[in-house]
Protein backbone atom coordinates (compact mmCIF):
# COMPACT_ATOMS: atom_id res chain seq x y z
CA UNK A 1 0.00 0.00 0.00
CA UNK A 2 2.23 2.35 1.03
CA UNK A 3 4.65 1.48 -1.85
CA UNK A 4 1.77 2.28 -4.66
CA UNK A 5 1.25 5.54 -2.46
CA UNK A 6 5.20 6.37 -3.53
CA UNK A 7 4.12 5.46 -7.04
CA UNK A 8 1.65 7.60 -7.53
CA UNK A 9 3.08 10.89 -5.67
CA UNK A 10 6.43 10.08 -7.95
CA UNK A 11 4.60 11.54 -11.61
CA UNK A 12 8.24 11.58 -12.64
CA UNK A 13 6.80 9.08 -15.35
CA UNK A 14 4.47 11.90 -16.26
CA UNK A 15 6.79 14.49 -16.01
CA UNK A 16 9.23 12.48 -18.45
CA UNK A 17 6.88 12.88 -21.17
CA UNK A 18 5.68 16.25 -21.05
CA UNK A 19 6.30 17.80 -24.08
CA UNK A 20 4.00 14.92 -25.96
CA UNK A 21 1.20 15.52 -23.35
CA UNK A 22 1.29 18.91 -23.52
CA UNK A 23 1.22 18.11 -27.05
CA UNK A 24 -2.14 16.73 -26.58
CA UNK A 25 -3.35 19.13 -23.90
CA UNK A 26 -3.41 21.54 -27.16
CA UNK A 27 -5.37 18.97 -28.96
CA UNK A 28 -8.01 19.29 -26.15
CA UNK A 29 -8.10 22.91 -26.20
CA UNK A 30 -8.49 23.45 -30.41
CA UNK A 31 -11.49 20.18 -30.35
CA UNK A 32 -12.27 22.19 -27.36
CA UNK A 33 -12.98 25.67 -28.86
CA UNK A 34 -13.68 24.54 -32.29
CA UNK A 35 -17.19 22.69 -30.99
CA UNK A 36 -17.27 25.20 -28.85
CA UNK A 37 -18.08 27.76 -31.97
CA UNK A 38 -20.32 25.47 -34.13
CA UNK A 39 -22.19 24.73 -30.56
CA UNK A 40 -22.67 28.28 -29.82
CA UNK A 41 -23.91 28.59 -33.52
CA UNK A 42 -26.14 25.93 -34.24
CA UNK A 43 -27.45 26.10 -30.29
CA UNK A 44 -28.65 30.16 -31.53
CA UNK A 45 -29.95 29.10 -34.60
CA UNK A 46 -32.18 26.46 -32.59
CA UNK A 47 -33.33 28.61 -30.27
CA UNK A 48 -34.20 31.28 -32.82
CA UNK A 49 -35.76 28.60 -34.89
CA UNK A 50 -37.97 27.78 -31.36
CA UNK A 51 -39.16 31.21 -30.96
CA UNK A 52 -40.00 31.98 -34.86
CA UNK A 53 -44.17 32.68 -35.87
CA UNK A 54 -43.80 29.41 -38.14
CA UNK A 55 -44.97 26.19 -36.82
CA UNK A 56 -42.80 23.88 -38.69
CA UNK A 57 -40.01 25.99 -37.91
CA UNK A 58 -40.26 25.78 -34.22
CA UNK A 59 -41.08 22.16 -33.87
CA UNK A 60 -37.86 22.13 -36.46
CA UNK A 61 -35.87 23.65 -33.57
CA UNK A 62 -37.51 21.76 -30.63
CA UNK A 63 -36.52 18.35 -32.79
CA UNK A 64 -33.00 19.55 -32.74
CA UNK A 65 -33.08 20.14 -29.07
CA UNK A 66 -34.65 17.21 -28.02
CA UNK A 67 -32.34 14.30 -30.26
CA UNK A 68 -29.22 16.42 -29.59
CA UNK A 69 -29.93 17.09 -25.81
CA UNK A 70 -30.97 13.24 -25.43
CA UNK A 71 -27.49 11.45 -27.04
CA UNK A 72 -24.72 10.24 -25.51
CA UNK A 73 -21.69 11.85 -26.44
CA UNK A 74 -19.55 8.86 -27.07
CA UNK A 75 -22.71 7.68 -29.25
CA UNK A 76 -22.51 10.66 -31.12
CA UNK A 77 -18.63 10.66 -31.70
CA UNK A 78 -18.90 7.16 -32.96
CA UNK A 79 -21.84 7.75 -35.29
CA UNK A 80 -20.49 11.00 -36.81
CA UNK A 81 -16.94 9.31 -37.40
CA UNK A 82 -18.11 6.16 -38.88
CA UNK A 83 -21.70 6.53 -40.34
CA UNK A 84 -21.61 9.92 -41.12
CA UNK A 85 -18.46 9.77 -44.07
CA UNK A 86 -20.67 6.74 -45.79
CA UNK A 87 -23.95 8.44 -46.24
CA UNK A 88 -22.07 11.33 -47.37
CA UNK A 89 -20.36 9.28 -49.69
CA UNK A 90 -23.41 7.92 -51.11
CA UNK A 91 -25.35 11.38 -51.61
CA UNK A 92 -21.78 11.96 -53.18
CA UNK A 93 -21.22 8.88 -54.87
CA UNK A 94 -17.82 8.43 -54.22
CA UNK A 95 -15.71 7.42 -51.04
CA UNK A 96 -15.63 10.33 -48.58
CA UNK A 97 -13.82 9.87 -45.00
CA UNK A 98 -13.31 12.31 -42.12
CA UNK A 99 -10.22 13.01 -40.21
CA UNK A 100 -10.93 12.13 -36.92
CA UNK A 101 -10.50 16.16 -35.25
CA UNK A 102 -13.54 16.99 -37.92
CA UNK A 103 -15.92 14.19 -36.68
CA UNK A 104 -14.47 15.40 -32.62
CA UNK A 105 -15.93 18.75 -33.94
CA UNK A 106 -19.16 18.04 -35.26
CA UNK A 107 -20.24 15.09 -32.96
CA UNK A 108 -19.29 17.10 -30.06
CA UNK A 109 -21.07 20.74 -31.61
CA UNK A 110 -24.29 19.56 -32.97
CA UNK A 111 -24.05 17.42 -29.11
CA UNK A 112 -23.77 20.96 -27.28
CA UNK A 113 -26.09 23.00 -29.37
CA UNK A 114 -28.81 21.06 -27.83
CA UNK A 115 -28.09 22.62 -24.39
CA UNK A 116 -26.95 25.96 -25.64
CA UNK A 117 -30.56 26.00 -27.28
CA UNK A 118 -32.10 25.80 -24.46
CA UNK A 119 -29.80 28.04 -22.54
CA UNK A 120 -30.29 31.20 -25.51
CA UNK A 121 -34.14 30.50 -25.12
CA UNK A 122 -34.23 30.73 -21.68
CA UNK A 123 -32.33 34.17 -22.41
CA UNK A 124 -34.24 35.56 -24.89
CA UNK A 125 -37.57 34.63 -23.47
CA UNK A 126 -35.90 36.81 -20.11
CA UNK A 127 -36.40 39.75 -22.47
CA UNK A 128 -39.52 41.91 -21.67
CA UNK A 129 -42.23 42.05 -25.22
CA UNK A 130 -41.99 45.85 -24.35
CA UNK A 131 -38.52 45.93 -25.95
CA UNK A 132 -39.35 44.19 -29.11
CA UNK A 133 -42.36 46.19 -29.73
CA UNK A 134 -40.21 49.44 -29.41
CA UNK A 135 -37.68 48.36 -31.38
CA UNK A 136 -40.23 47.38 -33.77
CA UNK A 137 -42.66 50.60 -34.24
CA UNK A 138 -39.08 52.77 -34.26
CA UNK A 139 -38.30 51.00 -37.67
CA UNK A 140 -35.81 49.00 -36.64
CA UNK A 141 -34.59 45.61 -38.75
CA UNK A 142 -34.93 42.44 -37.55
CA UNK A 143 -31.47 41.56 -37.73
CA UNK A 144 -30.47 45.03 -36.36
CA UNK A 145 -33.12 43.90 -33.39
CA UNK A 146 -31.46 40.46 -33.10
CA UNK A 147 -27.80 42.02 -32.60
CA UNK A 148 -28.38 45.34 -30.28
CA UNK A 149 -31.03 44.18 -28.63
CA UNK A 150 -31.51 41.08 -28.03
CA UNK A 151 -28.25 39.53 -27.74
CA UNK A 152 -26.47 41.54 -25.16
CA UNK A 153 -29.11 40.77 -23.06
CA UNK A 154 -29.08 37.21 -23.67
CA UNK A 155 -25.53 36.69 -23.64
CA UNK A 156 -25.51 38.72 -19.77
CA UNK A 157 -28.52 36.24 -18.69
CA UNK A 158 -27.18 33.04 -19.87
CA UNK A 159 -23.21 33.83 -18.82
CA UNK A 160 -23.20 31.73 -15.74
CA UNK A 161 -25.10 28.54 -17.06
CA UNK A 162 -22.86 29.11 -20.24
CA UNK A 163 -19.78 28.61 -18.10
CA UNK A 164 -21.20 25.42 -17.13
CA UNK A 165 -21.51 24.28 -20.37
CA UNK A 166 -18.32 25.14 -21.78
CA UNK A 167 -16.83 22.90 -19.17
CA UNK A 168 -18.72 20.25 -19.62
CA UNK A 169 -17.75 20.44 -23.20
CA UNK A 170 -14.44 20.83 -22.11
CA UNK A 171 -14.46 17.64 -20.32
CA UNK A 172 -15.97 15.72 -22.82
CA UNK A 173 -13.17 16.63 -25.34
CA UNK A 174 -11.45 13.43 -23.73
CA UNK A 175 -14.00 11.02 -25.36
CA UNK A 176 -12.13 11.98 -29.10
CA UNK A 177 -9.04 9.85 -27.95
CA UNK A 178 -11.47 7.17 -28.48
CA UNK A 179 -11.48 7.74 -32.70
CA UNK A 180 -7.61 8.62 -32.39
CA UNK A 181 -7.87 12.03 -32.22
CA UNK A 182 -4.24 12.50 -30.20
CA UNK A 183 -5.41 14.24 -27.09
CA UNK A 184 -3.93 14.05 -23.75
CA UNK A 185 -5.82 10.72 -23.42
CA UNK A 186 -4.76 9.14 -26.41
CA UNK A 187 -1.03 10.04 -25.86
CA UNK A 188 -1.87 8.66 -22.24
CA UNK A 189 -3.12 5.21 -23.58
CA UNK A 190 -0.27 5.32 -26.11
CA UNK A 191 2.81 5.57 -23.46
CA UNK A 192 1.03 3.10 -20.87
CA UNK A 193 0.80 0.78 -23.78
CA UNK A 194 4.85 1.36 -24.26
CA UNK A 195 5.43 1.31 -20.52
CA UNK A 196 3.57 -0.85 -19.14
CA UNK A 197 2.58 1.51 -15.87
CA UNK A 198 -0.93 2.72 -15.84
CA UNK A 199 -0.51 3.99 -12.30
CA UNK A 200 1.10 7.11 -12.55
CA UNK A 201 -0.15 8.17 -16.24
CA UNK A 202 -3.53 7.74 -15.52
CA UNK A 203 -3.09 9.60 -12.12
CA UNK A 204 -1.37 12.18 -13.63
CA UNK A 205 -4.11 12.46 -16.53
CA UNK A 206 -6.74 13.07 -13.41
CA UNK A 207 -4.85 15.63 -11.59
CA UNK A 208 -3.82 17.41 -15.09
CA UNK A 209 -7.88 17.85 -15.73
CA UNK A 210 -8.90 17.83 -12.43
CA UNK A 211 -6.50 21.50 -11.80
CA UNK A 212 -7.62 22.72 -15.48
CA UNK A 213 -10.88 22.18 -14.79
CA UNK A 214 -11.34 23.78 -11.14
CA UNK A 215 -8.90 26.64 -11.80
CA UNK A 216 -10.71 27.57 -15.58
CA UNK A 217 -14.28 27.04 -13.68
CA UNK A 218 -13.41 29.14 -11.08
CA UNK A 219 -11.69 32.07 -12.49
CA UNK A 220 -14.18 32.09 -15.43
CA UNK A 221 -17.26 32.42 -12.44
CA UNK A 222 -15.27 35.42 -11.03
CA UNK A 223 -14.70 36.91 -14.43
CA UNK A 224 -18.46 36.51 -15.37
CA UNK A 225 -19.23 37.62 -12.28
CA UNK A 226 -17.36 40.94 -12.15
CA UNK A 227 -18.08 41.91 -15.34
CA UNK A 228 -21.50 41.68 -14.99
CA UNK A 229 -21.66 43.89 -11.75
CA UNK A 230 -20.02 46.85 -13.62
CA UNK A 231 -22.34 46.35 -16.72
CA UNK A 232 -24.98 46.36 -14.14
CA UNK A 233 -23.38 49.77 -12.89
CA UNK B 1 -34.82 -2.85 -45.56
CA UNK B 2 -32.82 -6.15 -46.11
CA UNK B 3 -29.97 -5.06 -44.25
CA UNK B 4 -31.96 -3.46 -41.22
CA UNK B 5 -33.47 -6.99 -40.62
CA UNK B 6 -30.08 -8.53 -41.03
CA UNK B 7 -28.12 -6.74 -38.86
CA UNK B 8 -29.85 -4.73 -36.84
CA UNK B 9 -33.18 -6.92 -36.11
CA UNK B 10 -31.30 -10.67 -36.17
CA UNK B 11 -28.82 -9.56 -33.52
CA UNK B 12 -31.61 -8.40 -31.21
CA UNK B 13 -30.73 -10.60 -28.75
CA UNK B 14 -27.52 -9.35 -28.85
CA UNK B 15 -28.68 -5.84 -28.13
CA UNK B 16 -31.42 -6.49 -25.92
CA UNK B 17 -28.46 -8.42 -23.78
CA UNK B 18 -26.44 -5.17 -23.99
CA UNK B 19 -29.07 -2.90 -23.07
CA UNK B 20 -30.19 -5.09 -19.85
CA UNK B 21 -26.25 -4.85 -18.98
CA UNK B 22 -26.63 -1.18 -19.71
CA UNK B 23 -29.53 -0.78 -17.38
CA UNK B 24 -28.07 -2.71 -14.78
CA UNK B 25 -25.05 -0.30 -14.85
CA UNK B 26 -27.03 2.38 -14.53
CA UNK B 27 -29.14 1.27 -11.29
CA UNK B 28 -26.10 0.17 -9.26
CA UNK B 29 -24.02 3.25 -9.97
CA UNK B 30 -27.34 5.92 -9.55
CA UNK B 31 -28.19 3.74 -6.29
CA UNK B 32 -23.96 4.03 -4.97
CA UNK B 33 -24.08 7.32 -6.31
CA UNK B 34 -27.75 8.78 -4.14
CA UNK B 35 -25.91 7.01 -0.66
CA UNK B 36 -22.25 8.27 -1.96
CA UNK B 37 -23.61 11.56 -2.44
CA UNK B 38 -25.74 11.93 0.75
CA UNK B 39 -22.73 10.64 2.96
CA UNK B 40 -20.15 13.16 1.17
CA UNK B 41 -22.62 16.27 1.61
CA UNK B 42 -23.33 15.46 5.51
CA UNK B 43 -19.67 15.09 6.28
CA UNK B 44 -19.11 17.99 4.41
CA UNK B 45 -22.05 20.00 6.01
CA UNK B 46 -21.79 18.88 9.48
CA UNK B 47 -18.27 16.50 10.24
CA UNK B 48 -15.98 19.81 11.18
CA UNK B 49 -12.88 18.04 11.18
CA UNK B 50 -13.56 15.86 7.59
CA UNK B 51 -14.97 18.83 5.85
CA UNK B 52 -11.63 19.63 3.71
CA UNK B 53 -11.93 15.65 3.09
CA UNK B 54 -15.26 15.74 1.63
CA UNK B 55 -14.78 19.10 -0.38
CA UNK B 56 -11.88 17.91 -1.98
CA UNK B 57 -13.57 14.95 -2.93
CA UNK B 58 -16.34 16.55 -4.40
CA UNK B 59 -14.70 18.59 -6.27
CA UNK B 60 -12.18 16.19 -7.65
CA UNK B 61 -15.36 13.86 -8.44
CA UNK B 62 -17.16 16.98 -10.41
CA UNK B 63 -14.16 18.21 -12.34
CA UNK B 64 -12.71 15.22 -13.54
CA UNK B 65 -13.51 14.26 -16.99
CA UNK B 66 -15.96 10.92 -16.79
CA UNK B 67 -13.54 8.54 -19.12
CA UNK B 68 -10.48 9.73 -17.53
CA UNK B 69 -11.92 8.33 -14.00
CA UNK B 70 -12.93 5.59 -15.84
CA UNK B 71 -9.70 4.59 -16.94
CA UNK B 72 -8.30 6.29 -13.48
CA UNK B 73 -10.17 3.63 -11.51
CA UNK B 74 -10.10 0.61 -13.81
CA UNK B 75 -5.76 1.08 -14.21
CA UNK B 76 -4.89 2.68 -11.02
CA UNK B 77 -7.36 2.01 -8.31
CA UNK B 78 -6.38 -2.29 -8.67
CA UNK B 79 -2.56 -1.16 -7.87
CA UNK B 80 -3.21 0.88 -4.98
CA UNK B 81 -6.43 -0.82 -3.09
CA UNK B 82 -6.47 -3.96 -4.63
CA UNK B 83 -10.14 -3.03 -5.75
CA UNK B 84 -11.86 -3.14 -8.71
CA UNK B 85 -11.40 -6.62 -9.05
CA UNK B 86 -13.71 -6.83 -12.47
CA UNK B 87 -14.12 -4.14 -15.54
CA UNK B 88 -18.37 -4.48 -14.31
CA UNK B 89 -17.26 -3.02 -10.73
CA UNK B 90 -15.02 -0.43 -12.11
CA UNK B 91 -17.25 1.01 -14.18
CA UNK B 92 -19.75 0.84 -11.83
CA UNK B 93 -17.71 2.49 -9.03
CA UNK B 94 -16.21 5.53 -11.91
CA UNK B 95 -20.15 6.17 -12.47
CA UNK B 96 -20.77 6.34 -9.01
CA UNK B 97 -18.15 8.38 -7.89
CA UNK B 98 -18.59 10.95 -10.28
CA UNK B 99 -22.38 11.48 -9.76
CA UNK B 100 -22.05 11.25 -6.01
CA UNK B 101 -20.41 14.44 -6.57
CA UNK B 102 -22.74 16.15 -8.03
CA UNK B 103 -25.39 15.30 -6.02
CA UNK B 104 -23.97 16.01 -3.20
CA UNK B 105 -23.96 19.58 -4.42
CA UNK B 106 -27.31 19.44 -5.19
CA UNK B 107 -28.47 17.90 -1.67
CA UNK B 108 -26.32 20.64 -0.16
CA UNK B 109 -28.64 22.92 -1.71
CA UNK B 110 -31.51 21.45 -0.98
CA UNK B 111 -31.16 21.56 2.97
CA UNK B 112 -29.64 24.79 2.88
CA UNK B 113 -33.04 25.51 1.51
CA UNK B 114 -35.03 24.74 4.66
CA UNK B 115 -35.63 27.30 6.62
CA UNK B 116 -33.93 27.47 9.83
CA UNK B 117 -36.95 27.98 11.83
CA UNK B 118 -38.14 24.12 10.66
CA UNK B 119 -35.17 23.01 12.44
CA UNK B 120 -35.51 24.82 15.58
CA UNK B 121 -38.89 24.09 15.49
CA UNK B 122 -38.39 20.25 15.62
CA UNK B 123 -35.65 20.65 17.91
CA UNK B 124 -38.04 22.40 20.74
CA UNK B 125 -40.76 20.06 20.50
CA UNK B 126 -38.34 17.93 22.10
CA UNK B 127 -37.09 15.86 18.37
CA UNK B 128 -33.79 14.23 18.24
CA UNK B 129 -31.57 15.09 15.35
CA UNK B 130 -31.86 12.36 13.52
CA UNK B 131 -35.42 12.08 13.72
CA UNK B 132 -35.38 16.25 12.98
CA UNK B 133 -32.90 15.42 9.70
CA UNK B 134 -35.26 12.23 8.62
CA UNK B 135 -38.77 13.58 9.14
CA UNK B 136 -38.03 17.71 8.71
CA UNK B 137 -35.26 17.84 6.56
CA UNK B 138 -34.65 14.63 3.94
CA UNK B 139 -38.08 14.69 2.96
CA UNK B 140 -37.98 18.17 1.71
CA UNK B 141 -34.66 18.07 0.24
CA UNK B 142 -35.75 14.73 -1.96
CA UNK B 143 -39.07 16.67 -2.99
CA UNK B 144 -37.03 20.04 -3.77
CA UNK B 145 -34.15 18.86 -5.76
CA UNK B 146 -36.25 15.68 -7.14
CA UNK B 147 -35.82 16.81 -10.77
CA UNK B 148 -31.42 17.63 -10.72
CA UNK B 149 -31.40 13.78 -9.17
CA UNK B 150 -33.52 12.38 -11.98
CA UNK B 151 -31.65 14.34 -14.24
CA UNK B 152 -28.66 13.24 -12.77
CA UNK B 153 -29.78 9.64 -13.62
CA UNK B 154 -29.96 10.76 -17.80
CA UNK B 155 -26.47 11.94 -17.20
CA UNK B 156 -25.55 8.40 -15.62
CA UNK B 157 -27.51 6.53 -18.70
CA UNK B 158 -25.68 9.24 -21.12
CA UNK B 159 -21.75 8.32 -19.72
CA UNK B 160 -22.41 4.23 -19.20
CA UNK B 161 -21.68 3.89 -23.15
CA UNK B 162 -17.92 4.74 -21.68
CA UNK B 163 -18.25 1.93 -20.29
CA UNK B 164 -17.44 -0.58 -23.17
CA UNK B 165 -14.19 1.14 -23.51
CA UNK B 166 -13.14 -1.26 -20.69
CA UNK B 167 -15.16 -4.32 -22.20
CA UNK B 168 -18.28 -3.89 -20.09
CA UNK B 169 -20.84 -6.18 -22.38
CA UNK B 170 -23.21 -3.19 -22.52
CA UNK B 171 -25.58 -1.92 -25.66
CA UNK B 172 -22.99 0.32 -27.15
CA UNK B 173 -20.37 -2.58 -26.63
CA UNK B 174 -22.62 -5.38 -28.57
CA UNK B 175 -23.21 -2.75 -31.14
CA UNK B 176 -19.68 -2.09 -31.88
CA UNK B 177 -18.80 -5.63 -31.93
CA UNK B 178 -21.30 -6.50 -34.72
CA UNK B 179 -19.84 -3.22 -36.71
CA UNK B 180 -16.82 -5.05 -36.12
CA UNK B 181 -18.09 -8.48 -37.45
CA UNK B 182 -19.95 -7.20 -40.17
CA UNK B 183 -18.26 -3.94 -41.51
CA UNK B 184 -21.24 -2.57 -42.42
CA UNK B 185 -21.87 0.55 -39.18
CA UNK B 186 -24.81 2.55 -40.91
CA UNK B 187 -27.96 0.39 -39.92
CA UNK B 188 -26.26 -0.75 -36.39
CA UNK B 189 -24.62 2.08 -35.15
CA UNK B 190 -27.97 4.23 -36.48
CA UNK B 191 -30.23 2.14 -34.69
CA UNK B 192 -28.07 2.31 -31.47
CA UNK B 193 -27.86 6.11 -30.96
CA UNK B 194 -31.99 5.96 -31.97
CA UNK B 195 -31.89 3.60 -29.14
CA UNK B 196 -29.99 5.48 -27.11
CA UNK B 197 -31.56 8.57 -27.75
CA UNK B 198 -35.25 7.24 -27.26
CA UNK B 199 -34.16 5.69 -23.87
CA UNK B 200 -32.71 9.27 -22.13
CA UNK B 201 -35.53 11.02 -23.60
CA UNK B 202 -38.42 8.63 -21.97
CA UNK B 203 -36.35 8.47 -18.90
CA UNK B 204 -36.72 12.29 -18.51
CA UNK B 205 -40.01 12.25 -19.34
CA UNK B 206 -40.99 9.95 -16.99
CA UNK B 207 -38.58 11.62 -14.34
CA UNK B 208 -40.28 15.39 -15.02
CA UNK B 209 -43.86 13.38 -15.07
CA UNK B 210 -43.25 12.26 -11.48
CA UNK B 211 -41.19 14.74 -9.85
CA UNK B 212 -44.21 17.12 -11.03
CA UNK B 213 -47.11 14.97 -9.38
CA UNK B 214 -44.87 14.21 -6.33
CA UNK B 215 -44.75 18.27 -5.95
CA UNK B 216 -48.29 18.67 -6.73
CA UNK B 217 -49.37 16.37 -3.92
CA UNK B 218 -47.23 18.29 -1.24
CA UNK B 219 -48.23 21.36 -2.55
CA UNK B 220 -44.86 22.41 -3.55
CA UNK B 221 -44.88 24.95 -7.20
CA UNK B 222 -42.62 23.64 -10.01
CA UNK B 223 -40.28 25.95 -10.75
Amino acid sequence: MSESLREILDLQLFWEFRTVLLRGLAVNFYVFIAAAVLALSLGLGAALLRNSRAAPLRWLGTLHVEIFRNAPDYVMVVWVHFVLPLLIGVVLHSRFEFNPFVSAMIALGFVYSGYFAETFRAGIEAIPAGHLEAARSLGIGEGLILRRIILPQVVRSMLPESINQFISLFKATTIVSLIAVPDLMYQVSMITQQQMRPLPLYTGAAITYFVIVLVAGSSLRVLADRWRARIRA
Amino acid sequence: MNNWERLVWNQRDALLAGLQVTIEVCFISFACAIVGGLVLCLVRMYVRPLRPVATFLIEFFRATPILVQLLWVNYAWPEIFGWPTSFYQAACTALALQSSGYLAETFRGGIEAVPRGQREAAFAVGMSPLLVFRRIILPQVLLGSAPAIVNQFTVIVKSSTLVSVITVQDLMFQSQKIVNIAYEPIEILTATAALYIAFIYVVSMIGKLLADRLRRSYGIAAH
